[in-house]
């Protein structure tokens, strides 16, 4: 075991798929430098054809990428803010989510496209949004979204070796954040959560940068005597229903919390699931603790106040009880 | 514009022949399209390619069964001329898990085998598509040519000019292939772009262009097939424009009331089957019975596909719901 930054985290889940698999091609914007450090040196070991800094296309990135994927290689993109996805919602949202399917399985789409997602930096509604909710709707797509660094290299490997385009979300809050990684390779399965704390009282199912903070509030609620059960679902689509559904069976509650403004949020999907099946398991309505429905505001005070806070989560969740 | 015999492009018999087989191929297919749609026997609507037909029979003639074809929503001229069959088009046109994308395709059609990657219908989506297949057969050495077909209405399209910029920066093994047809959707050109021509735009990206006459199908094959030579060769990627005219309208479902007829008769005087017909006469590669049998051999080709299509079983349920993933994921699409 050593400790290692979840973006150091996942810059060697590339560098090891890159050596095992000769058809794993990185592109994107800056990637040779590597802006948040994700892609870092990987040119010097892998060159310049397994490594290719893109002109700034996002619908080209995501187009590039299928037409990759169809043709034997296995392309990691990297959009570089989450909200550039929109750049590119042609492609991921009418091709490579369909692709598969309208080809009839005569090609797969083994492709990852990365982003950095979140707020922090105070740079407003262009560099700072979480957006996976807006990939929910369309089909074929795998939503993978790694809260620490372990998580993010094992689900990184495994989303490389998809055979399923995978959207693989990671938190420009948690770039420097160290965490516990395994000496030895390891892989973390898409499709299934993590049960980061068990409790009894109150299931929080917290996303990217809010499973921290739902464990600063479960154990602000420990506290107080309450006991709160933190899941990390790791992959947003296909969702964990088994681990979820089995949390709620035994406590009755239900807090989600993400950095994704609330309206059509992956807590809104959520909440909608857990009443059509396990409505009967309910103490409590299902609270969502999401940012406003309006654009990232810009400056620090304004983009603490709209991302979730612990109190804020603490809140939600004695109301339930 | 007149009847005459275009200049002779260099071809072989052999291939001028085939070239107008697989155009009345297309023009037969077509207009049985069209000929059920008016006895309300199919669902599909068409967007016919009349007399357009050498462009994408003679630019899928050019490629090799290995390169890739991104064609347009025009007719079936490019995928007969890239070599897919009657039958395949027609199990997945009748939307049948015997086609070669399990009926889950229907117009959107595609056949790897045959180097056809697919028929996007929000059209240009496949300018970024293929500079990723001309990007990878350069990365993976595989001497593959793309070639991207569009027509001048999609030419609008942003991406046409970021691809441009990609393709000439990687030196990609892509050629852009414009069929200027003088339409788009349900206006006239001069209403949407603001140049009679569309491949000039390319010198900008420091690409070099060719306009071709797009009704004279030897020449159509002869100057693609010189293209994508050299592309495959390494000289980068060209921007081919080939002039034509779209002799009906926009998709079976309207009139073209729009259209005026005397160019319409001016531009039937090229057909380019006729043109074809001319020339093998001429030069003595055939005589009118041969022809006469190419278009009744033709004609009972689409038939018998038809046929065996409607006769193939339809999409089940769980057939519908099936390859969403290639993930086992159970359960996730319902």
């Amino acid at each position: 075991m050593a400790e290692m930054p979840y973006g150091a985290a996942i810059n060697r889940a590339m560098a090891e798929e890159m050596g095992r698999d000769e058809r794993v091609v990185i592109l994107g914007e800056d990637v040779r430098a590597g802006f948040f450090g994700a892609t870092s040196g990987l040119v010097q070991v892998y060159g310049p054809d397994r490594v290719v800094n893109t002109p700034i296309w996002e619908s080209g990135i995501a187009g590039m990428a299928l037409g990759m994927a169809i043709t034997g290689l296995r392309p990691v993109a990297e959009i570089m803010f989450a909200d550039f996805f929109y750049l590119a919602m042609e492609e991921i949202g009418n091709q490579i989510a369909s692709w598969q399917y309208v080809t009839g399985g005569q090609t797969t789409v083994p492709l990852v496209i990365r982003t950095a997602a979140g707020a922090g930096f105070a740079i407003g509604y262009n560099h700072s949004q979480c957006n996976e909710a807006s990939f929910l709707n369309p089909p074929g797509l795998t939503i993978v979204a790694p809260s620490d660094a372990y998580d993010a290299c094992g689900l990184l490997k495994s989303a490389i070796r998809s055979d399923d385009p995978v959207l693989f979300y990671e938190h420009k809050g948690l770039y420097g954040v160290p965490g516990e990684v395994p000496d030895e390779e390891y892989l973390v399965p898409l499709g299934k959560a993590r049960v980061v704390r068990e409790g009894t009282d109150v299931t929080i199912l917290a996303i990217l940068a809010m499973v921290p903070r739902a464990l600063a509030a479960a154990e602000a609620l420990a506290a107080e005597g309450i006991s709160a059960e933190v899941i990390d679902p790791r992959t947003i689509l296909p969702l964990d229903e088994e681990t979820l559904l089995g949390s709620v069976a035994k406590t009755g509650r239900l807090v989600t919390v993400e950095e994704g403004r609330k309206r059509g949020g992956v807590g809104s999907e959520i909440a909608a699931t857990v009443v059509e099946k396990a409505f009967g398991s309910l103490k409590a309505p299902i609270v969502r603790v999401a940012p406003p429905n309006i654009p990232v505001p810009p400056g620090p005070v304004a983009e603490n106040m709209y991302v979730p806070s612990v109190e804020a989560i603490v809140k939600a969740a004695k109301g339930l009880l | 514009m007149t009847g005459n015999r275009p200049p002779a492009a260099e071809v072989d018999k052999e291939i001028l022949l085939e070239l107008y087989r697989r155009m009345v191929l297309t023009r037969r297919a077509e207009q049985t399209h069209q000929d059920m749609l008016n006895r309300q026997e199919f669902y599909l609507m068409g967007h016919f390619g009349t007399g357009q037909e050498a462009i994408g029979v003679g630019m899928g003639m050019a490629l090799d069964l290995t390169d890739y074809l991104f064609p347009t929503h025009r007719g079936v001229a490019e995928f007969i001329g890239k070599g897919m069959s009657q039958a395949d088009i027609w199990a997945e046109y009748m939307c049948k898990p015997a086609g070669p994308a399990r009926g889950k395709g229907g117009l959107h059609l595609s056949d790897y085998k045959s180097g056809l990657p697919g028929l996007v219908g929000s059209l240009g989506s496949d300018f970024a598509i293929s500079v990723g297949t001309a990007l990878s057969s350069k990365i993976r050495r595989s001497g593959q040519v793309t070639i991207c077909s569009f027509g001048e209405g999609t030419s609008s399209q942003s991406d046409l000019g970021s691809s441009l910029n990609a393709a000439a920066l990687w030196n990609l093994p892509l050629v852009f292939a414009m069929a200027n047809n003088e339409w788009c959707e349900f206006g006239s050109s001069s209403e949407h772009v603001c140049t009679p021509t569309v491949a000039p735009r390319a010198e900008g990206y420091g690409i070099p262009w060719t306009i071709v006459d797009g009704q004279d199908v030897a020449k159509v094959y002869s100057v693609t097939r010189g293209v994508v030579n050299a592309v495959r060769a390494g000289a980068g990627p060209h921007f081919i424009e080939y002039k034509t005219y779209r002799g009906g309208p926009h998709f079976s479902g309207e009139p073209g009331a729009y259209m005026c007829e005397e160019d319409l008769c001016k531009w039937r005087e090229r057909d380019p089957i006729g043109l074809c017909e001319l020339r093998l006469l001429d030069d003595g590669i055939a005589t009118r019975a041969d022809l006469d049998r190419v278009n009744e051999e033709a004609q009972a080709e689409v038939q018998a596909a038809i046929d065996r299509a409607r006769s193939l079983p339809d999409v089940t349920y769980e057939e519908m719901l099936s390859g969403v993933y290639a993930a086992d994921y159970a359960g996730e699409v319902e």
